[in-house]
């Protein structure tokens, strides 16, 4: 009778010309991280989002997965690099986020039309559009994060993005040593993702019983590719971060 | 030695090969060029492969139509005047002094090349290279060299391909041209046709003194050019740097592969002739003249400037997928601006950006698929009116500076375009809000916060914007911006907080 490992090195040679090592483990890979400037967010990540990798960031609306993508995005363009938004929701505050910290001028902003307002071009719809300009500028290379905002997509649409999809984008972030980020009410990219970050709905801070001033936001760790989870712990390790209002900061010069 | 040598370019069939020059297609097929007024149209100029079928010079539309196989092409004198221009720019890399030559149906250019040697090598060298130049733009020429100009003016209008003409050589190298040769009158002509002077070599042996004696003063210049040592005061012109191509249908066209084609060789002409000039092209800009009169105009402007045709070739096949001509095209004007080749110094610590070119492209085609108007960088308004903005072209290097801050900003997602709300008030303050669809109920509300601007002018705005904490159906909270509009009396739920 052949030995468990004689059987498997069998199997993957039949499967060779269509699977390279189909029954080995994939090599773990120490990934460089990109902070996101949430110094409790990056102490859970150990670090930050993973550059050359697809993170999901999740949750229900008000959950800060917007002002968290934000203030990544203010970390990269902070440091010089090209950033892109696809908005497949037309969902986007420029004030927002120049009050985040972001450097608009080094931020590609794709605006997803409805395919009502479609004239001349194909009529595609935006999730259609969304997942095509993500595919170019993927392919195009150079830019240092790419957020795919699906944030007001309903998950039974964005669930029928074929996987294989989710690996492309995956191996041309990693050809390409961008940080794609997905943005949306659940998890799409399953196990195309590195990391996959769940927010959880906020608790806002008021001041004197008139102000809106605030929300401190907490982020769980949903999922993250060759991590060692802690069997005995209940619940996946979280963390608390708050933002403050918009005129708190004040707009961009 | 004279000290002097000139090269001479000769083209013969300068209609034809003018509209040939971006017809690839057609070259190997017989073309007449038809000229004259309507229902009188005259062959006026023809290929090699149509003088073999039997057209000639002068033969009619109707007979020309009777061969088969023929191709009828009308005459462009704009097609012409932009090969021309082509023509001279060629010859204008070798030498600075330029005289124009040419005569009847042919373009002929006599180039200065005294002094080049050291540039180009020895005449035949440099010939070779000229006509390969011509070549490469879309001619076939044929180009003589010699000290004396006449010598090499008449040898390039007889003789195919290259001839170099020794010095010391010139009556016999001219002595088998035709006595047509010299511009004769008609009268002149018959005399020496009934003396039985056909040829230059004939010519040059009469007797000199003789000769004048019975046809003027007129005859030493002729026998001087039949020896090809008749001297010549060079009139150089000036050419003129004007990167554009032209091409004139024959019948209007409606497919996009069609223009691309003849599109595809112009941009070829236009960068190599930029490309000699050790520049790039910073922007293209394409007339179509459409059926009807209209003009389509298109301009392609790349972040950097490029000598590369197939980068310039898909910037100008994705500008007219998004903004297609709304007629059948009748012709296809190409002009272009030099800039100088991008010089960039990359460094190994500098950040990763997107490649210009590489860019560009994707630009574009990210134009074709959301729109033109829906890609590019957020730039914000000067202005308090909330969620102004404006989207400028997005370009790699653009710096700019941003607010410092530790504590992060608590982000909007706006609701595009603003939905209007039914909104229910308990003491002036709202309790729940109906968008048409869900009623949710308001658990609190932060505000009114008053802003208003621009109120003497029509798009001016006056608005109390709330914070409001809510909870949908299903008891998941929210955050959202429910505006008051004051001078339309109307709710709008303008974003939420995310």
């Amino acid at each position: 009778m052949p030995s468990a490992a004689a059987l498997r090195i069998e199997i993957e040679r039949a499967l060779e010309h269509r699977f390279p090592a189909a029954l080995t483990p994939a090599p773990k890979t120490i990934r460089e991280v990109a902070p996101t400037g949430i110094r409790s967010v990056d102490a859970l990540l150990e670090g930050g989002l993973p550059v050359g990798a697809t993170s999901e960031v999740i949750g229900p609306e008000s959950s800060g997965r917007t002002s968290l993508t934000l203030k990544f995005l203010a970390k990269r363009t902070e440091a010089e690099q090209v950033c892109a938004w696809v908005d497949a929701g037309d969902t986007f505050d420029p004030e927002s986020a120049a009050a985040s910290g972001v450097r608009l001028k080094q931020l590609l902003w794709v605006r997803c039309r409805n395919e009502r307002e479609v004239t001349k071009a194909k009529p595609w719809t935006r999730l259609d559009q969304a997942l095509r300009a993500t595919d170019l500028l993927l392919q195009a290379a150079g830019f240092a994060a790419i957020v795919l905002d699906l944030g007001d997509m309903e998950p039974a649409h964005a669930m029928r993005i074929p996987l294989a999809t989710w690996f492309r984008f995956r191996q041309a972030a990693d050809r390409t040593r961008c940080s794609l980020v997905v943005l949306g009410k659940t998890a799409y990219a399953q196990s195309g993702a590195e990391v996959v970050l769940e927010s959880t709905p906020f608790q806002p801070e008021i001041v004197g019983g008139t102000v809106w001033s605030g929300c401190t936001f907490a982020v769980g760790r949903k999922r993250q590719r060759f991590m060692q989870f802690n069997a005995s712990a209940r619940k996946p390790p979280t963390s608390t971060w708050s933002a403050g209002a918009a005129w708190e900061t004040g707009r961009s010069s | 030695m004279s000290g002097e040598l000139y090269a001479c370019v000769h083209a013969a069939e300068f209609p034809a090969q003018a509209l040939l020059r971006l017809r690839t297609d057609l070259q190997s097929q017989p073309i007449a060029v038809l000229d004259g007024p309507a229902s009188q149209e005259v062959i006026c100029s023809l290929n090699r492969h149509a003088v073999q079928r039997g057209a000639v010079l002068g033969m009619t539309k109707l007979e020309a139509e009777s061969i088969s196989g023929m191709q009828l092409l009308l005459r462009s004198s704009e097609v012409e005047t932009a090969a021309h221009a082509v023509l001279l720019e060629c010859a204008a890399m070798f030498s600075p002094r330029i005289e124009e030559v040419s005569e009847g149906t042919a373009c002929a250019l006599a180039l200065d090349i005294a002094g080049t040697e050291r540039l180009f090598g020895f005449p035949e060298k440099l010939a070779t290279r000229l006509r390969d130049e011509m070549a490469t733009a879309g001619f076939r020429v044929s180009v003589a060299v010699s000290a004396y100009f006449h010598a090499a003016r008449m040898k390039a209008t007889a003789a195919h391909g290259i001839t170099i003409i020794p010095d010391g050589e010139e009556a016999r190298s001219l002595e088998k041209l035709p006595i047509a040769a010299l511009n004769l009158t008609e009268e002149h002509k018959e005399t020496f046709a009934l003396w039985g002077i056909r040829t230059l070599g004939e010519l040059a042996a009469l007797p000199e003194v003789e000769l004048v004696k019975r046809l003027g003063a007129a005859a030493s210049d002729w026998r001087a050019l039949a020896h090809g040592v008749a001297r010549h005061a060079f009139q150089p012109i000036e050419p003129e740097v004007a990167l554009k191509e032209f091409y004139d249908f024959e019948t209007p066209v409606e497919q996009m592969d069609s223009l691309l084609f003849i599109g595809a060789r112009m941009i070829d002409c236009l960068v190599a002739r930029t490309a000699g000039r050790a520049l790039s092209l910073a922007s293209l800009t394409i007339y179509m003249e459409l059926e009807g009169g209209r003009v389509h105009r298109l301009a392609i402007r790349p972040a950097v400037p490029s000598v590369d045709r197939k980068f310039l070739l898909k910037l100008l096949q994705l500008e007219i997928g998004v903004h297609p001509p709304q007629a059948a095209v009748v012709s296809l004007t190409l002009t272009a601006e030099a800039g100088q080749s991008s010089k960039v110094q990359l460094g190994l610590f500098a950040p990763q950006t997107p490649e210009p070119s590489r860019l560009d492209v994707t630009l574009a085609r990210l134009k074709a698929i959301v729109g033109e108007d829906r890609v590019g960088t957020p730039v914000l308004e000067d202005t308090h009116r909330p969620g102004s903005f404006r989207m400028e072209d997005f370009a790699v290097g653009a710096k700019s500076s941003a607010l410092k801050t530790e504590r992060s900003g608590m982000a909007l997602r706006r609701v595009r375009p603003p939905r209007p709300v039914r909104v229910v008030m308990r003491a002036m303050k709202p309790v729940a809000f109906n968008d048409g669809g869900s009623r949710f109920e308001i658990e609190a509300a932060y505000g009114p916060w008053k802003t208003s601007g621009c109120w003497w002018s029509l798009d001016g705005w006056d608005a109390e914007e709330w914070d409001i904490l809510a909870a949908n159906n299903n008891g998941e909270k929210f955050g959202c911006l429910l505006v008051l509009d004051q001078r339309r009396s109307e709710w709008r739920l303008e974003a939420f907080y995310d």
